[in-house]
């Protein structure tokens, strides 16, 4: 492989596993938060268990998307060197307040949250999830104008080789980046309602203790996967209507559109090779939209059983299916994104830098070397992250630490002795 | 202004971050078997998520005010960045992971995890900042970033001091003396603050044209950002009385 390949594959592997990660973070974040807030208002002891056990799981996961995320935002000034530098004047600007605006509030009060537990008072310990949940909301949103900036570049001028932002506004309102960032984020809540569902089903098979609890979070689950698998399809269709032509071109399958759009690149950029790569491209859609499907079909199935209460209570087939369906919403998130990444190559931003130029000077060493050691520490945790998040669930609310006991309590000993 | 964004977010981490980087590193020393290193990771566990974030938030301010200075600081220390992202990432997972199984294998695993990755926070901290400021490369550069990394050590028993009671605390003040705890604290915190000012000064800084739309948002936020961080402060201001959630 060629050094860029390597930085490529060094970048998709560490977005990918970010993306994982941060679906499941943002979905769960909206699931916890939701039953946070009834456990406040109602003081039902069945949804303080809730708002714990699935807290307990919402913070295993999101440890490994911060690990992930800061080594991204890093890897960028690292290894694409060339594209900060032609274009940091314009993507850096929402990846700036991405990082002040959102992520900043969202790890300080993340924070206040986990270790806050039993010290704050309620209300202000409810208020510190919402924020972490609308932060999180607010940090997808910034990355996504990013990326929609390098997706479909507008609002700038091109002056002395490199870019400048000209209109903030029309950045901000692109529409590779609007669309994008509802259909993240729908997709985050079916990631989020099928997890919740499959491990709820996962106790009901198993007739664990907490049938009550997890029959609960069963309805919620699935009462919240169905919309929003509607909701992220229906994004996901607009989002076909903002399709680079290339992009759009190779999906099609059709070879004269593809030469028509490649011609028409060659004509505007030089002889070249402007077209994507259509296995990644169509393999991605496919499983997306298979997914999808699988989605559709099995969360209106669902919408319907749950209402059966013999059903919720023992129908194990269907627990068992609901619990297999975990991994799926994960499934389609990768191909919908490889479809969208992919199908911008070969530029970095589109129709302005190639992804070849974007890459920093570089020795082949180092890039295998660093590519070698990220892989190998985050495969180590990712599978780590991943058993300990399956035993949580497994285990059930009684083995919960998160919140179980007033931590780090108040002493009489003033901390300052000067 | 842009310059003093930068300055502040960057001498920020420097002082609060370093603060946990710093107990990490003296884990083995303070803690000397699993419950008492748990105590003493309860010393920054509300912290080190608010701390590490302005490392983050420095990274954005670079990647919006000055693009070209963070292609040029991070693409032109591959040799460095690489350890100290990875060194980071082994750090906090150690934190998240260490409390997860009961073993005491396991905790020794991942404390060690914790110490390894706060020595390695530190020194590549430290070749760094010697990069930038001394103009030092390879093995050479690994003299004045023992010495950075040093104090960051001092810097988290400092903190540890303020933060812990006890035996732990009488461990942590072995470079206190008599001197009063906050006391070391600032003069730990004013050599990282100093550290940090001479580095800065040797980097090029010259704002990218999106400053003039960014630094007003920056300058709103900021204080927002600082009374969040605050807050954080406050709740947890007393000293540690038992083990926290990690």
């Amino acid at each position: 492989m060629e050094t860029v390949d390597l930085a490529r594959l060094q970048f998709a592997l560490t977005a990918g596993a970010h993306f994982l990660f941060v679906a499941l973070t943002l979905g769960l974040a909206t699931l916890v938060a939701v039953v946070q807030t009834w456990a406040t208002l109602t003081r039902n002891p069945v949804h303080q268990r809730m708002t714990r056990f699935w807290g307990q799981l919402y913070v295993i996961n999101y440890a490994m998307g911060i690990a992930t995320g800061l080594v991204m935002e890093f890897q960028l000034g690292l290894t694409w060197s060339g594209l900060t530098e032609f274009a940091g004047n314009t993507f850096g600007a929402s990846l700036a307040i991405e990082t002040l605006v959102a992520f900043f509030l969202e790890s300080t009060f993340l924070g206040l949250w986990i270790f806050g537990w039993n010290k704050l008072n309620r209300w202000a310990h409810l208020a510190a999830i919402w924020v972490v949940t609308l932060t999180a909301y607010a940090s997808a949103f910034w990355i996504l104008v990013s990326n929609g900036f390098l997706q479909r570049p507008v609002g700038y001028e091109l002056a002395d080789g490199v870019l400048r932002l000209t209109d903030f506004g029309a950045m901000v309102a692109n529409p590779t980046a609007q669309v994008a960032f509802f259909h993240v984020l729908g997709g985050a809540m079916v990631t989020g309602g099928f997890f919740m569902a499959g491990v709820s089903a996962y106790h009901l098979r198993r007739r664990t203790a907490e049938q009550d609890l997890f029959r609960k979070s069963l309805r919620i689950g699935i009462g919240v996967a169905l919309p929003a698998t509607l909701f992220t399809a229906t994004f996901g269709g607009l989002g076909f209507e903002t399709l680079q032509p290339a992009k759009a071109a190779v999906w099609s399958g059709d070879a004269a559109r593809a030469a028509a759009a490649q011609a028409e690149l060659a004509a505007a950029h030089g002889p070249g090779d402007y077209l994507p790569p259509a296995g990644w491209v169509q393999a991605g859609a496919m499983t997306m939209l298979i997914a999808f499907a699988v989605m559709f079909f099995f969360s209106g199935l669902s919408a319907v059983l749950m209402l059966i209460r013999p059903a919720v209570r023992g129908l194990r087939v269907w627990h068992w299916l609901l619990t297999l369906m975990i991994p799926v919403p994960f499934v389609a998130m990768l191909g919908g994104w490889v479809f969208r990444e992919m199908g911008r190559q070969p530029w970095a931003v589109y129709g302005l830098l190639t992804t070849a130029e974007a890459m920093s000077p570089l020795t082949p060493t180092q890039m295998r070397v660093s590519l070698a050691a990220f892989v190998t520490v985050f495969a180590a945790l990712i599978v780590t992250t991943y058993a300990l998040l399956a035993r949580a669930a497994r285990r059930g609310p009684d083995a919960v630490t998160l919140g179980d006991r007033p931590i780090d309590a108040p002493s009489t000993e003033p901390a300052l002795s000067l | 202004m842009e310059i003093f964004v930068l300055a502040f977010f960057a001498l920020g981490y420097l002082v609060l971050g370093g603060a946990d980087i710093g107990v990490g590193m003296a884990l083995p020393y303070l803690g000397r078997g699993a419950d008492e290193r748990r105590e003493v990771i309860a010393a920054i566990a509300p912290f080190f998520l608010g701390n590490e974030v302005w490392l983050v938030a420095t990274a954005g301010v670079l990647a919006g005010l000055f693009p070209e200075l963070e292609a040029e600081l991070l693409s032109g220390n591959v040799a460095v960045v690489v350890p100290l992202l990875l060194s980071w990432v082994v750090r906090d997972m150690g934190l998240w992971l260490r409390g997860r199984l009961p073993g005491i294998r396991w905790r020794g695993f991942w404390d060690g995890a914790v110490v390894a990755g706060s020595w390695g926070l530190a020194l590549s901290l430290g070749v760094l900042l010697s990069d930038v400021l001394l103009g030092l490369h390879g093995p050479v550069a690994l003299v004045p970033a023992l010495l950075v990394a040093v104090v960051f050590g001092a810097h988290g028993l400092a903190f540890a001091t303020l933060r812990l009671r006890g035996e732990l605390r009488r461990r942590a003040a072995v470079l206190s003396g008599g001197s009063g705890e906050a006391r070391t604290y600032a003069l730990t915190a004013a050599a990282l603050v100093a550290i940090g000012v001479l580095a800065g000064l040797r980097l090029p800084l010259t704002a990218g044209p999106t400053a003039a739309l960014l630094t007003p948002v920056i300058l709103v936020v900021t204080p927002l950002l600082v009374a969040a961080q605050a807050w954080v402060w406050w709740i947890f201001r007393h000293r540690v009385t038992g083990p926290s959630y990690l």
